[in-house]
């Protein structure tokens, strides 16, 4: 049996707007083992990026708990989290919200030289060489295209070894060859390094890639099974 | 925890515009101050000199009157046992004329002893000792002297009953390094020939003063203490040096004084300047911030690395503001042209620098501490949520907010060297701030009610309440620098309206001192006019119902004191322009049945300084002699005529022999005046006279002076405000593209979309400039009514005026700035947005 890497009990996520309160997530439980290539998937406005935000700790549920690699993370501080996001957590956003100031190679290194790696450097050239991009390394986000540039926060994301990496639509913002590309990307480098992946998309056909699919309705759990 | 210098970097060269904006800032809080501190220690250095020059000696004792025999006495025996040098000296005006030639003159003159001065150096035209000059028959005169009356060194001049000749020029003297404004040009006399002059008489207008150069230092205090003990407190003072602080260095601390004011009040603006293109700058990298914090960058990095940037911008700023304040420091003698002597040089020291160093520090770190706690506040999900709230303020932030404003009122207190007005100026100040705070916002939320006309107009309005718009802090800035200024500028002008430019035509332009009793009637011959004589009679009051003035607590209304000298005065009607508000007439006709017969009648402004009703008993020292009088009367003036007052009249028959001189007013043509003049002064030379409207026009002109310094540096609060503008409009730069874009696609034409800018500007203008009018009318009329008693004429074309050239203005910066928004193609625009 493979060990646990992620759990929530009765996860809930509700917001409050001016008078109005909105539950985006109620009562989920689900667990994630170490390794597993799972898709969370669901219809727009179901609650996929709000549940990815609290599995990867960058916001925090209304209930429950989330317990990552064996820790509850739920009532950490900013700065545990912190530490916690840049050592065992790598995301990858639909934005790809890559530094408009820090050129292609310089946006890899980063959460390496955020833990002092002096390594960083090296592990960001192999990274991009490893995606092909080793010749736009000193290009700036505004320079690459799409693609290009979910493929540097892909690079991001994995430069510290993380034990899971999170993907909210990573090709939410892609056309169908660079889709397709991600997704293998992502795939590929998921079985080299042995990344446990979480990936949230409304696609079937990312869906059915996945060794899990979590499918979420109006902010509940409806089927949990494997592809 | 560690600085990432590559990153900060290159933030700093993406954000280089708001950068700029944030130095510009950092200069402009404090190179005004740098300027005004550095020339203070040069004036304060190089002209004001030490106190002793100043002063003229280690003691000084002055009187108006002769003195008296144990002060006398005391100096005397002082100065034979060696332990002091004395030099007597007396001052007065007088009317001047040439041996030759009908001009006349009035001077300012000083008869001293050899050895004058003690320190210090009077320095002449010729470059020769001043004891080997001012030899008996020999006078040593300011060059206006002999440029007014025509004449050159050599020749002779009629002083008092003595003809004296014109032996130098004076080119400096020790106790007077500046010229501020005086009745006449200064002539020194050496004192052998103080009886032939015949001016110093009983009761002449004489300053009667002993300087004394103390054998040993040490013994200042104790010498001064000693003949203290000896002096009629009434009539003489004795004071050291140190203790005493000479008119001069009073006029140039109250004019630094409000200067550091002004630019205190620069520094705060500008400061706020700091803190909105600090938090523009951050706003416009929130997304850059959450993008960090979700790689795992601990709280502490953002604020660490930052704080460096912010560190770094601010020693930049405060350099750029040194060197911009020893510019401007080398521009202040040309603004003070007219006040200092020629050829002040300043000089800025490293002293200076550190100064400017150290305040530039301070600066920044107050006023960017909150938009940098803001950085903590940040979270991740930001990359999600654009309604993401920020975390609540913890305690930390309100006990930092107050350290800052602490040290802040602590070096406020420092600079203005007085701990209640640094407290009350800035209290005064973040009151000012929050009023006008609260005006903008009602003036915004009042406009926003109205259904503007059209639609370019309405999308105008809308624009102020854009995200990231810092339309509050733009007007806030521009309105309190607008309303300093105009505040200023309406003081300035109904001062002048009242004292200066709104003498009646046919009020009295020319007066007449120290007319003697014996000279009343050949002085009104020979002056050949209808001329009413005024007696004086210089007396201090001592006490009222028994109770000594020195021991009562005096209101410190417009400035004047009840232990000072006044002229009392006899008739037995009131003037024109007096009306009785206590008592039925100016004395009671039947004194039976009071105990003291003497009767006085007192103006109700004297009376409200001393709490005086009527059948108060006054006591009165007139020239050594006691007297005692009881209100009869209380009067107040109509001021429908500029006529001379007085404080205490007494019945004619009580005063009529005691020890007088008169006082004459007269209005004459322009043109008759030099006439008469002449005649006075050849037969009468003790007579002074001084004619109003020179005088007056020599105030008004020392007056705009002075405004025109306070103004030169109030303007630049100004700037504060449109460095603001400038940062706004850069930190919303791409929602402003993006408004302009979805203008376009929607059918709008380029007209519409410069139409929409010009108006939002023009708005921003408007609301400024109007909530500056307010508060300045506001506060102009309650210091014109409470401060200073005069009328208040609102000035609306003025008003008007500001208004108009503030909209202009702000439409200028506004379009200036936003150049390239307008040439933006929407499908770059687009992109852009998308990948924000």
């Amino acid at each position: 049996m493979t060990d646990t890497i992620l759990e929530t009990r009765e996860l809930a996520k509700a917001y409050t707007l001016e008078d109005r309160t909105i539950r985006i997530l109620d009562a989920l439980s689900l667990t994630i083992s170490a390794g597993e290539f799972v898709v969370i998937t669901g219809d727009s406005g179901s609650g996929k990026t709000t549940l990815l935000t609290l599995l990867s700790g960058l916001d925090r549920p209304t209930s429950g708990r989330v317990i990552l690699a064996g820790q509850d993370i739920t009532d950490l501080s900013e700065d545990h989290l912190a530490r916690l996001r840049n050592e065992q957590i790598g995301f990858v956003f639909q934005a790809f919200h890559l530094v408009p100031s820090l050129n292609a190679v310089e946006n890899i290194m980063f959460p390496a030289e955020l833990k002092k790696d002096r390594q960083a450097a090296d592990k960001a050239a192999r990274l991009l060489t490893r995606v092909g991009l080793w010749e736009r390394r000193h290009h700036f986000p505004e320079q690459l295209s799409g693609g290009e540039k979910q493929r540097v926060a892909i690079c991001r994301a994995l430069i510290n070894n993380p034990g899971i990496l999170f993907a909210d639509e990573p090709t939410g913002n892609l056309d169908s060859k660079n889709s397709e590309a991600i997704v293998d990307l992502l795939t590929e480098l998921q079985r080299e390094q042995k990344t446990t992946l979480v990936l949230a998309t409304h696609s079937t056909a990312i869906a059915g890639r996945a060794q899990r699919i979590i499918r979420l309705r109006d902010g509940r759990l409806c089927d949990l099974k494997r592809s | 925890m560690m600085l990432h210098l590559r990153f900060l970097l290159r933030e700093l060269v993406q954000a280089r515009r708001q950068a700029a904006v944030f130095v510009l800032c950092v200069a402009l809080s404090l190179f005004s101050m740098v300027a005004l501190n550095s020339f203070r220690n040069t004036v304060q250095g190089v002209v004001l000199g030490d106190a002793r020059s100043l002063q003229g000696g280690d003691i000084l004792i002055h009187s108006h009157y002769p003195w008296s025999p144990a002060l006398a006495q005391a100096a005397a025996g002082l100065e034979q046992n060696g332990k002091v040098r004395a030099v007597r000296m007396y001052e007065c005006y007088s009317v001047i004329r040439p041996t030759a030639g009908d001009r006349t003159l009035l001077t300012r003159l000083k008869i001293a002893e050899p050895g004058y001065p003690l320190y210090g150096k009077v320095t002449l035209q010729s470059g020769r000792p001043l004891e080997t000059v001012l030899t008996a028959g020999n006078v040593v005169a300011e060059r206006e002297v002999l440029e007014r009356l025509g004449l050159k060194v050599g020749d002779q001049v009629h002083i008092g009953n003595a003809v004296l000749t014109i032996a130098d020029i004076i080119t400096h003297e020790p106790d007077r390094p500046v010229e501020l404004f005086a009745l006449g040009p200064r002539i020194l006399i050496p004192a052998a020939n103080l009886d032939q002059l015949q001016l110093i008489g009983k009761s002449s207008r004489v300053d009667y003063g002993i300087l004394l150069k103390v054998q040993h230092q040490e013994d200042i205090k104790t010498i001064a203490a000693e003949l203290a003990k000896k002096a009629d407190p009434d009539q003489e003072q004795v004071a050291t040096a140190l203790s005493t602080r000479p008119q001069v260095k009073v006029f140039f601390d109250n004019l630094f004084f409000f200067l550091s004011l002004i630019s205190l009040f620069t520094l705060l603006l500008a400061g706020i300047g700091m803190q909105t293109s600090l938090a523009a700058l951050l706003r416009e990298k929130r997304k850059t911030l959450a993008i960090i914090k979700s790689l795992g960058a601990p709280g502490g990095f953002l604020f660490l690395n930052y704080f460096a940037l912010i560190l770094a911008l601010g020693l930049l700023g405060s350099l750029a503001g040194i060197a911009f304040g020893c510019l401007l420091e080398h521009y202040l003698p040309v603004l003070f042209a007219g006040i200092l002597p020629a050829g002040t040089t300043p000089v800025f020291t490293l002293a200076d620098v550190a100064q400017g160093l150290l305040l530039g520090l301070l600066a920044v770190i107050f006023f960017t501490f909150l938009p940098l706690y803001g950085l903590r506040q940040i979270r991740p999900m930001a990359l999600f949520r654009n309604d993401m709230q920020t975390g609540a303020r913890g305690i930390f932030f309100y006990l930092a907010a107050l350290a800052g404003l602490f040290l802040l009122t602590l070096f406020t207190v420092r600079q203005l060297q007085d701990i209640q007005i640094g407290l009350c100026f800035i209290a005064a100040s973040l009151a000012l701030l929050f009023g006008i705070w609260l005006l903008t916002r009602l003036l915004l939320a009042v406009s926003g009610r109205f259904r503007l006309p059209f639609l370019e107009l309405r999308q105008a309005h809308k624009s102020l309440f854009r995200p990231g718009n810092a339309t509050c802090s733009i007007v806030v800035t521009l309105a309190c620098a607008l309303s300093v200024l105009l505040t200023i500028h309406q003081i300035q002008t109904n001062l002048a309206a009242t004292y200066i430019e709104s003498y009646p035509p046919e009020a009295p332009n020319l007066f007449f001192l120290d007319i003697q009793p014996e000279q009343k009637e050949d002085f009104i011959r020979k002056a050949g006019h209808d001329i009413q004589l005024f007696p004086i009679i210089r007396a201090r009051l001592v006490s009222i119902n028994g109770q000594p003035v020195r021991e009562r607590r005096q209101p410190q209304q417009r400035g004047d004191s009840l232990t000072r000298e006044f002229n009392l005065t006899y008739r037995n009607a009131l003037l024109e322009d007096e009306v009785l508000t206590e008592g039925a007439s100016l004395f009671r006709k039947d004194p039976a049945g009071a105990s003291i017969p003497l009767q006085v009648s007192v103006l109700d402004t004297v009376a409200e300084m001393g709490n005086m009703h009527r059948g108060d008993r006054l006591a009165f020292n007139i020239q050594g002699i006691p007297l005692e009088a009881a209100i009869s009367s209380i009067r107040t003036r109509t001021k429908s005529r500029l006529y001379p007052f007085f404080y205490f009249v007494f019945p004619e028959e009580f005063l009529r022999n005691a020890p007088q001189t008169f006082f004459a007013a007269l209005h004459l043509e322009p043109q008759d005046i030099a006439g008469l003049e002449n005649r006075i002064a050849s037969g009468f030379p003790n007579i002074s006279f001084i004619n109003m409207t020179q005088t007056a026009a020599e105030l008004g002109g020392l007056a705009r002076r002075l405004t025109g310094i306070v103004n030169f540096f109030a303007g630049f609060s100004i700037l504060a405000g449109i460095l603001i503008l400038i940062g706004s409009i850069l930190a919303t730069r791409l929602a402003r593209i993006r408004e302009a874009v979805y203008y376009t696609i929607l059918g709008a034409g380029s007209r519409f979309v410069l139409s929409v800018f010009i108006y939002e500007h023009l708005l921003l203008g408007l609301f400024s400039s109007i909530s500056a009018v307010i508060l300045a009318q506001s506060a102009s009329w309650a210091l014109c009514r409470y401060l200073f008693a005069i009328r208040y004429s609102p000035s609306w074309p003025v008003s008007i005026l500001l208004i108009l050239l503030t909209g202009l203005l702000v439409v200028a910066i506004g379009l200036l700035s936003s150049a390239g928004i307008f040439r933006q193609k929407p499908a770059i625009a687009l992109r852009e947005q998308y990948d924000e």
